[in-house]
């Protein structure tokens, strides 16, 4: 029998088998398994590219691969070598797909960086691209000539690694020949690293994470699995790809597996979010992965009167990803897009991140994921007492996330790390196959969450009848639209502005019922007493949330002294959080 | 140049009292003008003056000043 890995490299027209029993075949990378779609289904559609300002680009497996090797070939000219990590930021791009699987080709590490927006200082970008040269010893930067004045003083800071600042889409943008002969890709073994991607952010405190070829392939292979990948999906997404649910779950997984992927632009998506719905009907996609705001998000803002002719009965399981997933987000889609053949089985949701590649579990596709009413008084005991749907009062609607993928295991356990019995809420530590080995050059980071083959990912969940549900995190991180926001940064930047007391910050999320997302809240100690100074503190506060691209939706100035220390000295973010939102209004 | 009424509604949307908006000044620039936020204000521009935008013209939008000018050639 064929190892399963061919299986899923090589998905012809025939659906994937979901057989247990071979294992993956140790010898393969992930090149392997584009170079068999080129050779096998040459003219089979690999990526569909769409922009509002250009008929869809669409790259066959052939068409992709040639280009690919065209980059490789540039690429190994210019100085891009094996084991090089190499930063891609470019913006959406049809040329962007066969540079990175240029890149990977060499044996280099593609790391796929956000593109500095308007709003982001253009101190804070470099900053971060520095930190990351520290941390993740950065080679080649490759990008767009637009940002040259802003990175070209990298390569000349002090202990920057970077070598090289390319610009590659100039000249593979451009009709060329193949020509470029390509010598073989560099022999690369299974255990030696594909990727980089990172945990979270994108500033001085953001945590890389090196994934090998083993990793990537076990996990797309395994997670095919738990979603019942077959020939006829094509897969959607508007995600951008310095994101682990864009990166793996819609570019690895269709890459790998020989799937389809239809990519917009995240910038055109948040604009007019109907664009994935026209996307999803006119290409018949029926696989998607959205973050919870995204469901309210397209509810609210896409209009009767921009659809036109809208088919969503085409998907089979819109994935609920990245942020804690909201029934109330689930059912206000459904209801606002019933009409146009989007079914309640349709919604699932996984819960996932970059140290385990991506997911550790996942609902079963055909099934709407389940929810339980549970007793909100219980469950802030760490008690798990279903309530009949109907007693909502008092209530809270947690959803699963679903069962571990294969390969995965869960266990929820107390401060010391103790297993709980199922129904008792806790820190949820994971281990899976395609574990990451640790964040590069951060063993004191690494230390603190990975011990004997666990990851203890300081999110809260339990287990119930076996599925897993998330009910909130132990870590102070804000997710703000799927986005993970650092409080320290927040705190850094405003505790830098003229008036406000130094150090005397705390930066925290609240939910937005709104929204159906958090939105980031400042506490901020100031002596600044009358209301014109007031106003103009507030705006140079929100200022500098905006130079850090951190949109700061609640201000809060108290007096000196208001802040409540921790025991290390510093205001401690809960206690604070919790006494503004009781005491205080925001402005 | 950018209308008052124009400006107000931008302001009150991002919960401002004030800010200098111009022509060239684009959603970078404005505290709270966010890709998330930026749906909301274009619908609550439409529905100040009555008018409606298409997707594409959305998407067109480079600064506010872009805005002003559709909002004129829809009003006028």
């Amino acid at each position: 029998m064929a190892p399963r890995c061919d299986r899923v490299t090589f998905l012809a027209e025939s659906e994937l088998t979901t057989d247990h029993d071979s294992s993956l075949d140790c010898k393969k990378v992930v090149w392997d398994s584009w170079r068999r779609h080129a050779d096998s289904t040459p003219e089979r559609e690999a990526i569909v590219h769409l922009s509002t300002d250009a008929e869809p680009f669409r790259w066959h497996w052939g068409s992709l691969m040639r280009a690919a090797s065209r980059a490789a070939a540039w690429l190994a000219e210019h100085g891009v070598q094996k084991g090089d990590v190499c930063a891609l930021i470019v913006r959406h791009n049809p040329h962007f797909y066969p540079l990175y699987l240029g890149v990977s080709s060499l044996g280099a590490l593609p790391a796929v960086l956000a593109y500095p927006n308007a709003r982001l200082h253009p101190d804070k970008f470099r900053q971060g691209l520095e930190g990351m040269s520290r941390r993740s010893g950065l080679d080649q930067i490759l990008t767009e000539r637009a940002l040259e004045p802003m990175v070209t003083p990298l390569v000349a800071g002090e202990g920057s690694t970077i070598r090289n600042i390319l610009y590659p889409l100039e000249v593979l943008s451009l009709p060329g020949s193949s020509d470029h002969a390509i010598a073989e890709h560099a022999p690369v073994s299974p255990d030696e690293p594909c990727l980089l991607q990172h945990s979270s952010g994108t500033t001085g405190l953001q945590k890389p994470v090196v994934l090998s070829h083993r990793a990537v392939l076990e996990h797309v292979q395994r997670y095919a699995e738990a979603i019942g990948l077959n020939a006829k999906d094509r897969i959607v997404s508007w995600l951008p790809l310095y994101h682990d649910m864009g990166l793996i779950a819609a570019f690895y997984l269709p890459l790998v597996s020989g799937v389809p992927l239809v990519q917009l632009s995240p910038m055109e998506w948040v604009s007019a979010p109907i664009l994935l719905l026209e996307a999803i009907s006119r290409e018949r996609a029926t696989l998607c992965w959205l973050p919870n705001f995204a469901y309210r998000f397209m509810a609210d803002r896409i209009r009767d009167e921009d659809i036109d002719g809208l088919r969503l009965d085409s998907l089979r399981l819109v994935v609920n990803c990245s942020e804690p997933v909201r029934a109330e987000s689930h059912d206000g889609f459904h209801k606002r897009f019933a009409r146009y053949g989007i079914k309640r089985e349709s919604f699932g949701a996984c819960y996932a991140m970059a140290e385990t590649t991506f997911a550790a579990t996942q609902t079963p596709p055909g099934k709407e994921a389940r929810r339980l009413l549970l007793d909100r008084a219980a469950l802030s005991r760490g008690e798990v007492r279903v309530l009949p749907a109907n007693e909502f009062a008092g209530g809270r609607w947690c959803v699963s996330s679903g069962q571990p993928v294969p390969g995965c295991a869960l266990r929820i356990v107390d401060e010391q790390r103790k297993d709980f019995p199922p129904n008792r809420v806790g820190e949820i530590a994971i281990s899976s196959v395609s574990l990451f080995d640790g964040y590069r050059n951060y063993p004191e980071k690494t230390a603190e969450v990975l011990a004997d083959g666990w990851y203890f990912s300081g999110d809260y969940g339990f287990i119930h009848d076996g599925d897993c549900y998330v009910v909130g995190r132990k870590k102070d991180l804000i997710i703000v639209a799927g986005n993970n926001v650092f409080p320290e940064d927040v705190e850094d930047a405003v505790g830098a502005v003229p008036g406000v007391i130094a150090g005397r910050v705390v930066a925290f999320g609240v939910d937005d019922e709104r929204l159906e997302t958090e939105v980031l809240c400042v506490i901020a100690e100031t002596d600044t007493q009358t209301d014109s100074e007031v106003k103009t503190l507030r705006l140079a506060i929100l200022q500098a949330g905006m130079a850090i691209d951190a949109t700061i939706s609640r201000v809060y100035l108290v007096p000196p002294r208001w802040l409540i220390k921790s025991s290390s000295g510093k205001p401690a973010r809960s206690t604070n959080r919790d006494r503004a939102l009781a005491e205080l209004r925001w402005s | 140049m950018i209308s008052n009424q124009l400006r107000k509604v931008i302001l009150s949307q991002l919960g401002l009292d004030d800010w200098d908006i111009r022509d060239s000044t684009n959603a970078g620039q404005i505290p709270g003008w966010d890709s998330l936020s930026h749906a909301m204000i274009i619908a609550a521009v439409e529905d100040e003056f009555g008018v409606r935008f298409t997707t594409r013209e959305v998407l067109q939008l480079a600064n506010v000043g872009q805005l002003q000018e559709l909002l004129n050639r829809k009003t006028g």
